[in-house]
C-alpha cells in the first residue's frame, strides 16, 4: 500500500492503495466514480476509457502508481450538466441501449474529436474500433458523431 | 389475462392528503388477488401500482420490468400515459419495486414484456383516467359523458377545466370502473411515436447505476476460481499464498447450481475487488475433472454426426416424408453446424447479497428479480417478505441474467462470512463458464417435384436442449425446433430432434434456438431455390399463403430493388423468420473487397403488430443484427473439456468498422403488439450465407464464417 495523490476531474484526491492496482479499480472502488466501467481488463473493449492529460487511455491496464501528478478526467468530469457536444449528440440520436459501454464510447469520441474535429468514416472506425458495444449501438454512434461535429 | 372486474381500490384518506390505495393483480395461479399498497407519506394518490398523481399535478409512472437496454423503461410508461391522457415528456418515470404480488411476473425474457402487458397496462391507464373524469363530473354535477380527459386535465363540454392534481381528493372517494373503455388505436397520440427515452441521459454521464456499481457498508468483494473443465470438483486447495495478499479476508469453498448440476469453486473475499482477484491468482487448487478432458469440439462434432444417423423424435409432421424419400435417388441433403456462444453482456455477471438470520437483501442487475427472492427464501428458509430485492439497470442480459446462480454464490459467501458480499465475474469467467448457447448440427433433406417445388423436406436438429440437460430422458422436446418455419406449404414436412446431453452447460441466449435453426432452414430453402432454378424470393412466396410472411417478404424485396440488376462484385441474400410473434424478412448485400467478403447493407422489414416506440424497436433490431453478425463471425471452441477462448482477444465481438449500413422498416399494423427484442437476429446468418453464395457460388454450411477466407 502507498499514499498516492491523484488529480481527477479537477480535484486532488489522496488515497492509500496498492500502486499496482489498475487505475480502473482505484477510480471505481476507492474514489467511488462508477461511471467508468470494467469490461475485459485487457485493453480490448474500451469500457474503462478515461482521459489522461486529454488523451483517451484504458484505465484497466494502467497501474495507479504510474500516473501521479497527471490530469485524469472520467465521464463524471466531462461536463457539469451532461452538455458536452458528444453527450448532447448521444441524446439527440438516442444512442445508448443498456448504456454500460457508453462512458467508454463517449470518452473515446470526445478525445478523438479534440484531436481531429472532422474525422472521416475511416478515422472514426480506427479511433473506436476497440470500443465494443454488445448492444449494437454502432449505427447510432456513427450518426451521433456526425451530429456532434455540427454542434 | 387480468380481469379488472374484481379489481378494487380501497382508499384510506388521512391527514394532509396522504392516501392508501389498494390495487389488484393476478395471483400466482392466475387467480385474482387483492393487495394493499401503502404510500403513507405521499401527498397524492396512488391510483394503482403503476400510476401515482400528486396534488401538485406531478405524475409518476412505474415501469415494472427490469431494463437491460430493451427500452421498456420508456415503452411501458408510454402505454400507461396513452390511456391516462398525459404528456409522456412531462411525467416522471420510476422503476417499480420487485413484487410478484403487485406486478405478477417481472421476468424479462423472450421479448414478452410488451406483448403480455399491453392490455393490462392500457386498462390501468384507462381506469385511472375514467376515475379522474368521474371525479370532475361529480364536482361539476354533470354526466361523465360530458367530460373529456386531455393532457393531464379534465375538460367539460362548456370549457371548464380541472387538472388531475385538483381532482385527486375527489377521485379518492370513488371506485374505479370495472371495465374502463379503451382508446381506439386510431386515436393514439403517444404509442407509435419515436419518443425520447428518459433513461438515456442517465447513460451519457455515468449516472446510471448497474449492479456492479453498488456499494453497501461492510461489503466484501469476491472472485471465484472454478474448474475450467465444467463439472470439475474441488479435491483440495492451498490458500496460504492467497491469505498473504493484502486486503484478502477469507477463502471459502462455494457452489452454485446450473440446470440441475452443482458447479464448485473456491472464492476469495477481500476488501476490494483487485485484492480478491490477486488472491484468486495465488490459489493452488487440485481439481477432479472426472475424465471430461477427453471432450473437445472434435468429439462433440463426431458425436453429433453419429447421432444424426438416428431417426430422432418427430416434433412436427405432415404428409409422409419417409415414403417420398424411400428409394428416391434425387434426395438433396445438406448439414449445417453452429458453435457454442457466450452471452457476453458488457457488464460482467455480478451480484451482491446479504444474508442475515431472518432477513436477506439482494442488490444487482437481474432479468428475474422475483426469481431471486424465491430462490433465497427457499434456500435459507426466510419468508419472502423479509427479503429485499434492489434491482438496477443491467449492462446487457441476453438471457444470461434470467438465472439466479450468481446470486446463489453471493448468498453462500455472505452466509459464510457474515458480511454482504459482491461477487464479480471476470470477463474470462463469463466467457469460459457459461452456460452457453447450444452448439448444433442441423441435417436437412428434401425432394423437389417436377415443377421445382419442394415435395418433401426433413429438418433434423441434433443438439442439447435447455429444458432437459440431465437425467435419463432422451426424448427430444419441442424447444429444439424453435425457428423452423412450418408455414411453408410443403406437402410432406417433418421436423425431428435428436437430443444430446453433454457436460457443457447451456442456457437461453437471445432468440434461443431461433438463433441457430433458421441458419440451416433458410439456407437450405435457398439451396433448393437455386437447384430448382428459381429466384429465392419468388420461390419462398410461391410456398407461402401466410399473410404476414408474404407481406414482409414482398416489402423487403421491393425496398431493396430485389429484381433490379446489380453491380459486378456484389451479392445479396434473403431470409425470413418469425420470433416471439413478430415476422420479419431481411436482405443482406455483400461485396468483394480484395480477398474478403463484406456486408455493405442490411435491410429488415418487420411486422410486429402495434409498435409502441419505433425508435426503440429499430434500436433493438440494430442490436439483434450486430449480435447476429458477431455470432456469424466468431464462436467458442472446446478443447480438453474446457473453453479455449478466454477473452475478447480470442473471441472477438463485432466492431464498429464491421457494422454495415442498417435500414429497418416497421410495417403499420393495428394488431396487438408482438415481441421486438430479438427481431432480425434469426435471419442474419442465413441471409449472409445466401448473399455469400450469390456473390461467390460458395455455400457456407458452418458457423463461424471466415469472411477473409471465402474467396
Ligand atoms: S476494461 Fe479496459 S479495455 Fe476493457
Ligand atoms: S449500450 Fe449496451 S453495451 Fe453498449
Amino acid at each position: 500500500m502507498a499514499k498516492i495523490s491523484l488529480k481527477i476531474n479537477g480535484q486532488i484526491r489522496e488515497i492509500d492503495v496498492d500502486p499496482n492496482m489498475p487505475l480502473l479499480w482505484t477510480i471505481r472502488d476507492h474514489l467511488g466514480l462508477t461511471g467508468t466501467k470494467y469490461g475485459c481488463g485487457i485493453a480490448q473493449c474500451g469500457s474503462c476509457t478515461v482521459h489522461l492529460n486529454g488523451e483517451s487511455v484504458r484505465s484497466c491496464v494502467i497501474p495507479t502508481g504510474t500516473i501521479v501528478d497527471q490530469e485524469i478526467t472520467t465521464i463524471e468530469g466531462l461536463s457539469k450538466n451532461n452538455d458536452h457536444p458528444v453527450q448532447l449528440a448521444w441524446i439527440q440520436e438516442q444512442v445508448p441501449q443498456c448504456g454500460y459501454c457508453q462512458s467508454g464510447q463517449i470518452m473515446s469520441t470526445a478525445a478523438m474529436l479534440k484531436k481531429n474535429p472532422n474525422p472521416s468514416d475511416e478515422e472514426i472506425d480506427n479511433a473506436l474500433n476497440l470500443v465494443l458495444c454488445r448492444c449494437g449501438c454502432y449505427p447510432r454512434i456513427k450518426k451521433a458523431i456526425k451530429q456532434s461535429i455540427k454542434m | 389475462m387480468e380481469q379488472i372486474s374484481r379489481r378494487k381500490f380501497i382508499h384510506l384518506s388521512s391527514v394532509s392528503g396522504a392516501f392508501l390505495v389498494v390495487g389488484c393483480v393476478p395471483g400466482p395461479n392466475g387467480d385474482q388477488q387483492v393487495i394493499t399498497k401503502v404510500s403513507a407519506d405521499l401527498a397524492g394518490l396512488d391510483l394503482n401500482q403503476f400510476i401515482s398523481i400528486g396534488l401538485d399535478n406531478s405524475i409518476i409512472l412505474y415501469n415494472h420490468r427490469p431494463e437491460m437496454g430493451q427500452g421498456t423503461f420508456q415503452s411501458i410508461p408510454m402505454i400507461l400515459a396513452e390511456e391516462l391522457e398525459v404528456d409522456i415528456d412531462r411525467v416522471e418515470i420510476r422503476q417499480s419495486e420487485a413484487s410478484r404480488d403487485l406486478y405478477g411476473s417481472q421476468m424479462v425474457v423472450g421479448s414478452r414484456s410488451i406483448q403480455t402487458e399491453f392490455e393490462k397496462l392500457r386498462k390501468m391507464g384507462a381506469a385511472a383516467r375514467e376515475l379522474l373524469k368521474q371525479a370532475a363530473a361529480n364536482t361539476w354535477n354533470i354526466g361523465v359523458d360530458q367530460c373529456k380527459a386531455s393532457n393531464g386535465s379534465v375538460i367539460s363540454e362548456d370549457g371548464k377545466v380541472l387538472t388531475y392534481g385538483q381532482l385527486v381528493e375527489e377521485a379518492n372517494k370513488l371506485e374505479p370502473l370495472e371495465n374502463p373503455p379503451l382508446k381506439d388505436p386510431k386515436d393514439f397520440k403517444i404509442i407509435g411515436k419515436p419518443v425520447f427515452r428518459k433513461d438515456i441521459p442517465l447513460k451519457t454521464n455515468g449516472e446510471a447505476k448497474f449492479g456492479i456499481d453498488l456499494y453497501t457498508p461492510g461489503m466484501l468483494y469476491a472472485s471465484v476460481e472454478r474448474s475450467s473443465v465444467f463439472l470439475g470438483k474441488v479435491k483440495s486447495y492451498d490458500d496460504s499464498e492467497t491469505l498473504k495478499v493484502p486486503g484478502v479476508k477469507f477463502v471459502f469453498r462455494t457452489e452454485r447450481e446450473v440446470y440441475g448440476r452443482k458447479r464448485e469453486g473456491v472464492a476469495v473475499l477481500a476488501e476490494n475487488y483487485w485484492s480478491a482477484v490477486q488472491g484468486r491468482k495465488a490459489l493452488n487448487i487440485e481439481w477432479d475433472t472426472l475424465n471430461l478432458e477427453e471432450i473437445s469440439n472434435e468429439t462433440i462434432t463426431g458425436d453429433s454426426y453419429e447421432a444424426a444417423k438416428k431417426d430422432g423424435d418427430e416434433l412436427f409432421g405432415k404428409g409422409d416424408v419417409k415414403n417420398v424419400f424411400k428409394g428416391n435417388s434425387t434426395v438433396i441433403e445438406a448439414a449445417y453446424e453452429t458453435p457454442y456462444q457466450a452471452h457476453v453482456p458488457m457488464e460482467p455477471m455480478n451480484a451482491m447479497v446479504s444474508i442475515k438470520d431472518n432477513s436477506a437483501e439482494f442488490w444487482g442487475s437481474t432479468q428475474n428479480p422475483n426469481g431471486i427472492r424465491s430462490f433465497l427464501s427457499k434456500k435459507y428458509e426466510i419468508p419472502e417478505n423479509a427479503i429485499k430485492i434492489n434491482y438496477t439497470f443491467m449492462g446487457g442480459g441476453f438471457g444470461r441474467r434470467s438465472m439466479t446462480d450468481v446470486a446463489e454464490e453471493a448468498a453462500d459467501l455472505s452466509k459464510k462470512s457474515g458480511a454482504p458480499v459482491k461477487v464479480i465475474w471476470t470477463r474470462e469467467d463469463d466467457q469460459t463458464q457459461g452456460p452457453f448457447r447450444a452448439c448444433s448440427l442441423n441435417v436437412c433433406k428434401a425432394v423437389l417435384d417436377v415443377s421445382g417445388k419442394i415435395n418433401a423436406l426433413e429438418h433434423k436438429v441434433i443438439a442439447q436442449e435447455i429444458r432437459n440437460q440431465t437425467g435419463d430422458n432422451m426424448t427430444a422436446g419441442r424447444q429444439l425446433m424453435g425457428g423452423i418455419n412450418t408455414e411453408y406449404l410443403i406437402p410432406n414436412l417433418s421436423v425431428k430432434g435428436v437430443l444430446r446431453k453433454r457436460h457443457v452447460p447451456i442456457s437461453y441466449w437471445r432468440a434461443v434456438y431461433h438463433s441457430t435453426n433458421p441458419f440451416a432452414h433458410e439456407s437450405f430453402i435457398d439451396e433448393l431455390a437455386h437447384l430448382a432454378g428459381k429466384d429465392p424470393v419468388k420461390f419462398r412466396l410461391d410456398m407461402l399463403d401466410h399473410p404476414r410472411y408474404r407481406r414482409v417478404l414482398s416489402e423487403v424485396a421491393k425496398i431493396t430493388n430485389w429484381n433490379a440488376p446489380r453491380p459486378k462484385g456484389t451479392g445479396r441474400g434473403i431470409a425470413t423468420a418469425e420470433r416471439s410473434g413478430a415476422f420479419f424478412a431481411m436482405v443482406i448485400e455483400v461485396m468483394q473487397k480484395g480477398k474478403s467478403v463484406v456486408p455493405t447493407k442490411i435491410t429488415t422489414v418487420l411486422d410486429l403488430g402495434i409498435c409502441i416506440n419505433p425508435n426503440t424497436v429499430k434500436a433493438q433490431t440494430e442490436g439483434s443484427i450486430v449480435m447476429g453478425l458477431g455470432a456469424a463471425y466468431a464462436g467458442l471452441t472446446i478443447e480438453n473439456g474446457s473453453i479455449v477462448e478466454q477473452n475478447f482477444d480470442s473471441y472477438p465481438q463485432l466492431k464498429i468498422s464491421q457494422c454495415p449500413e442498417i435500414e429497418t422498416l416497421i410495417l403499420k399494423s393495428e394488431a396487438p403488439p408482438d415481441g421486438a427484442g430479438e427481431s432480425g437476429l434469426p435471419t442474419v446468418a442465413p441471409a449472409l450465407a445466401n448473399a455469400i453464395f450469390d456473390l461467390t457460388g460458395k455455400r457456407i454450411r458452418k458457423l463461424p464464417i471466415d469472411m477473409d477466407g471465402i474467396i
